[in-house]
Order: structure tokens, then C-alpha cells, then sequence
């Protein structure tokens, strides 16, 4: 009897999901270290050259292997911020529209597009990107651009072939407004009905009253756009297909270039061949990961106050 | 004899099918204070918010009938919304001042009706403020965030705010039911106050507020306008059987 009472105290479902818990943090702790530990290797022999200097000489020789990783992790940081950039006005316009806007019968549609897209696997922007967008981009800005304003030094790099830090980065732009867009979209309409009332009431017109209302939800904003920005440095494929893939460490829009991501994906094959590839590899996957986790922590932070500021 | 600052004639509303409304024919006189008491759900706020055209924001509203202000439909095609809502204007039951400085909250009317320059500005904010009791507590720390004040002090400043653009109606929707008592006797003082000047039409639960400040009530029970008079001839003497019930409390 006593033992029956007992029994029916115990919570079934804490306990059942208590493991799967403690293998998402288990597993959490122990990737983090398997990077630590085989980026080792390449931290201890280069040092902090590893990640300030651009090189990348694989040697079959270990002693004559050389690699700087500045060119890929700068690359990863610019064509977010470009792709950040591009985001921030898509997203906010289409927020506006889609709560404001439009008629009841495209919101819904909106939405769901919106969400499909955010969710698209990403190879499909990929190959878009690069036979649709790349080849569009070359011949109608970037040519036009280098013709008539190559004197600033942002379009002076010849765009050749197309693939470069600008397509990357443009590509990323379109991957995570749908993302961005989401999160600004549900703060806009979480905006209390009275607060938009107190707007109208005194007479101000349908702009005056958006215009109060974006900088009502500015932190729901910068929280979307960080958080829209940590999507794009860990972006792989899409990036690759359409960066140029080379070594290349400058702002100049029309350069290929490298970023951490896609460093990975085209060099991991054969790193096995070196000494230390692999090693270094694990150091560029480490400061993603470190750099990301510090990205999503700030932006989900930042969302967490603005939820709290409006729920009050 | 008071003249009529605003008046409705045989206004009907409808919410998609539902209609809220009914023939609702009231006279608003000028610089007094009306209440509209009624049972939740009856329409009074529903009213209150024809007059500013503020239910233009609701999809399916439907409204038939006439609400004029000085004589003019405010609900004709020619009429300016903007310009109407500057002249009439209204406080809020939650206090919703805008997430900026306590000047700029004051200033935002003011500006967006086009008053630019900076020394103006600052006249019209002392005087709002000082109009709304307020100015004394917040004089040094205009800058500071509106959020961070009280709620009482919050609400003071959505009422400064709303007489900062001058307007010559105030409407207030139930202007002291999310505050402590002692501010809702300042705000019923301020009220007392600020009729001398403005035309005050005020949506009240609280049957005591109504015969505090108004000069006269209206009763609204289930869409309709039940009964309206002086307040002291509501209170003391209903003609209505449904009037006397609700301000005896036997329901509501």
C-alpha cells in the first residue's frame, strides 16, 4: 500500500526525459571538446598565426606544411554582414506588409511562403544561385559597377567569373530574410493594440504611426538580425557554389574568396593527405563554432528582453 | 444655456453581423463632463471611440447615423481624420505612453501636426505637463524614459500628451481603472480641472467617479442609450426602472 503511494509520486515523464537531456548536453560538451582536442595540434605548432595570417601551403613535407586561416574567417564575417545588410530592409518592409498591408487572403499565403522558404534545403540556393543569380549579378552590376565606379575601391576587382564575396554574400541575404522577416514579423504583431491606438488617437497618419511602432520594436529587430546573422556564417553549401573558392583576403566585392564553412567542405576531402590539414580544419571549425555560439547567445538574449519588455 | 459641442444622431453600429449600436441620439455640452456608465459589454467604449473615428482601425465595422462637431458630420467624405483626431482627443484605460523621453511624448502631437521649432516645443510641453499636474515630479528628468514612471504619473503624462495638440474635446476611456486610488482622485481633480477649458467625455465603471466629476451621465445597457439627464437627476431621481436598478447596484 505504502509502496503504491510512492510509486504514484514518481513523476514518469521527468524521468523519461531526463536522458534525452542529458544526451543533447552531453553530446553538446563533448563536440565542443572533440574540436578542442584536434585542433590542438595546429593551435600548438602555429600558434596565434593560425588565425591572422593567410596562407595555405600543404606540403607533403609536415615541416613545410604552412596554413593562416584570416582569409576564410574574415570572408565568413563579410559576406554575413553583407548578407545581414541585405536582410535588414527585406525583412522589415515585409513584416509591415504582411501585418499592415495586405488583404487577408495573401497574409496567410504570405506567411506560409515566407516559412517554406526559411526552411528550403539549402543546396537549392545553391544551384539557383549559381547559374541563375551569379551569372545576372556579373553582367548587369557587377559589370555596370566596375565600368563606372571602379574608382572605389570596393568595385575595382575585375568580376570575371562572378563568384565572389558580393554574390555570397547577396545569396545569404535572400537564404535568411525569410528568417529575419519572422522574427520582426511575430514582434510587429505583438505590439499591444493599445499602443498603436495612443498613435492614431492623436492624429498621427498610417507613416507617422509605423515609423513610432519599427523603433518600438527595434531590440526584436537587432535580436532578428543577429540571430539572421549566425545562420549565414554557418551556411555551407549554398556559399560554396557560389564564393570562387580561393584565398583571398580583402574587401573588394568582386574577389573570390573563402569562408570558414566552405573551406571546410572543399578542403576536408583530402586533408587526410597532411599532417596537419586536418588539425587545422578542426581550428577554423572551432572558431565557427565558438563565434556562432557567442552570435546566438547575444541575439537570443536580446529577443528574451524584448519578449519580457512587451509581455509586462 | 450650455452650447452642444458634439451630438449624435441615430447612430447605429454593426461588428460584421453584430450590431453594438442602436439609434444612439446624444447631445455632448460643451466644456461639461459627461459619463457613460453601463454594464460591461453595453457599447459605451464602443461609443466613445465613434467620436474620434479610432473604430476606423477595426475591420467590419459598419456605422450609420451622424456624429457631429460643431455641427459638421464628422463621418463626411471631406473631413479630415487627422485633422478631426487632433480635435478630439483621448486617453487611454491603460496607460500607453510611447517608448521614449517624456518630452518627446508630449512633443510627438505637437510635431507631427508640424510644430518644428525647438523653443515652441519646450512652451507647449511645460504647459501640457503643468496642465496635467506632472510637471513638478518630472521637471528635472524630462529625458528620462516615459516607461519608467509610475503608473499614475504614466497616465498624467498620456493625458498631457493628448491636450498638448490642443484639442477641444478629451475623450477618456475608463481613464483611472488600471490605477491605485490615490491617483485616481488626482486624475478625478485633474478632470474637474481641465473642464473649465475642454469638453470632457469620460467611460467610467465606477458609478462614485461618474457622480464625483461628471455634470451629466448617460446609461448604456446592451447597445442602447437607456437614459440621459443631469448627473444629480440620474442619480437621485432615474426616470428609467433599468437606470435605477443598475446605479443601486441590483445588477451590472
Amino acid at each position: 500500500m505504502d509502496l503504491k503511494k510512492l510509486l504514484r509520486k514518481i513523476d514518469e515523464f521527468k524521468i523519461i526525459t531526463l536522458p534525452a537531456i542529458f544526451i543533447v548536453f552531453i553530446l553538446f560538451v563533448l563536440i565542443l571538446g572533440f574540436y578542442f582536442f584536434n585542433a590542438l595540434p595546429a593551435i600548438e605548432r602555429y600558434g596565434i598565426d593560425l588565425f591572422i595570417t593567410n596562407v595555405w601551403k600543404a606540403a607533403e613535407e609536415p615541416a613545410k606544411e604552412v596554413y593562416g586561416l584570416a582569409a576564410p574567417i574574415w570572408g565568413s564575417i563579410y559576406t554575413a554582414t553583407i548578407a545581414v545588410l541585405i536582410a535588414l530592409p527585406l525583412s522589415i518592409c515585409y513584416a509591415i506588409f504582411v501585418n499592415d498591408y495586405a488583404p487577408k487572403k495573401l497574409k496567410y499565403p504570405l506567411i506560409i511562403i515566407s516559412d517554406i522558404m526559411a526552411g528550403l534545403p539549402t543546396i537549392i540556393y545553391g544551384i539557383w544561385g549559381a547559374f541563375i543569380l551569379v551569372p545576372l549579378l556579373r553582367d548587369h552590376i557587377m559589370k555596370f559597377l566596375y565600368e563606372h565606379f571602379s574608382f572605389i575601391p570596393l568595385f575595382d576587382y575585375p568580376p570575371l567569373s562572378g563568384y565572389c564575396y558580393l554574390s555570397a554574400g547577396i545569396l545569404l541575404g535572400i537564404m535568411v530574410t525569410p528568417f529575419a522577416a519572422a522574427i520582426i514579423r511575430e514582434a510587429y504583431a505583438m505590439i499591444p493594440s493599445v499602443y498603436k491606438e495612443g498613435l492614431v488617437a492623436l492624429g498621427a497618419t498610417r507613416y507617422e504611426t509605423t515609423k513610432v511602432l519599427i523603433k518600438y520594436i527595434k531590440p526584436a529587430i537587432i535580436s532578428g538580425l543577429i540571430l539572421a546573422f549566425g545562420r549565414a556564417l554557418g551556411e555551407t553549401v549554398a556559399v560554396s557554389l557560389v564564393i570562387g573558392n580561393s584565398f583571398n583576403l580583402t574587401y573588394k566585392l568582386f574577389a573570390p574568396g573563402y569562408t570558414i564553412s566552405s573551406l571546410i567542405a572543399n578542403q576536408f576531402g583530402n586533408a587526410v593527405l597532411y599532417e596537419y590539414m586536418t588539425s587545422v580544419l578542426y581550428s577554423a571549425g572551432l572558431v565557427l563554432f565558438v563565434v556562432g555560439l557567442i552570435v546566438n547567445i547575444i541575439g537570443l538574449y536580446y529577443l528574451k528582453r524584448w519578449r519580457e519588455h512587451v509581455s509586462h | 444655456m450650455t452650447k452642444i459641442k458634439m451630438e449624435t444622431k441615430n447612430l447605429n453600429l454593426w461588428y460584421g453581423e453584430k450590431q453594438a449600436l442602436f439609434d444612439i441620439n446624444l447631445p455632448i455640452y460643451e466644456k461639461k463632463i459627461t459619463a457613460l456608465i453601463g454594464p460591461s459589454g453595453c457599447g459605451k467604449s464602443t461609443f466613445l471611440r465613434c467620436l474620434n473615428r479610432l473604430n476606423d482601425l477595426i475591420p467590419n465595422v459598419r456605422i450609420e447615423g451622424e456624429v457631429l462637431l460643431d455641427g459638421k458630420n464628422i463621418y463626411d467624405k471631406d473631413v479630415d481624420v487627422y485633422e478631426l483626431r487632433k480635435r478630439v482627443g483621448m486617453v487611454f484605460q491603460k496607460p500607453n505612453p510611447f517608448a521614449m523621453s517624456i518630452y518627446d511624448n508630449v512633443a510627438f502631437g505637437p510635431r507631427i501636426h508640424g510644430i518644428k521649432d525647438k523653443k515652441e516645443l519646450d512652451k507647449i510641453v511645460e504647459w501640457a505637463l503643468k496642465k496635467a499636474a506632472l510637471w513638478d515630479e518630472v521637471k528635472d528628468e524630462l529625458h528620462k524614459n516615459a516607461l519608467s514612471l509610475s503608473g499614475g504619473q504614466q497616465q498624467r503624462l498620456c493625458i498631457a500628451r493628448a491636450i498638448a495638440v490642443k484639442p477641444e474635446v478629451l475623450l477618456m476611456d475608463e481613464p483611472t481603472s488600471a490605477l491605485d486610488p490615490i491617483s485616481t482622485l488626482k486624475i478625478e481633480e485633474l478632470m474637474v480641472e481641465l473642464a473649465k477649458d475642454y469638453t470632457i467625455v469620460v467611460v467610467t465603471h465606477n458609478m462614485q467617479q461618474a457622480s464625483r466629476v461628471s455634470d451629466y451621465t448617460a446609461f448604456f445597457l446592451m447597445g442602447k442609450l437607456i437614459e440621459f439627464g443631469e448627473t444629480e437627476q440620474i442619480f437621485l431621481n432615474p426616470q428609467k426602472k433599468e437606470t435605477d436598478d443598475y446605479i443601486s447596484g441590483r445588477f451590472g
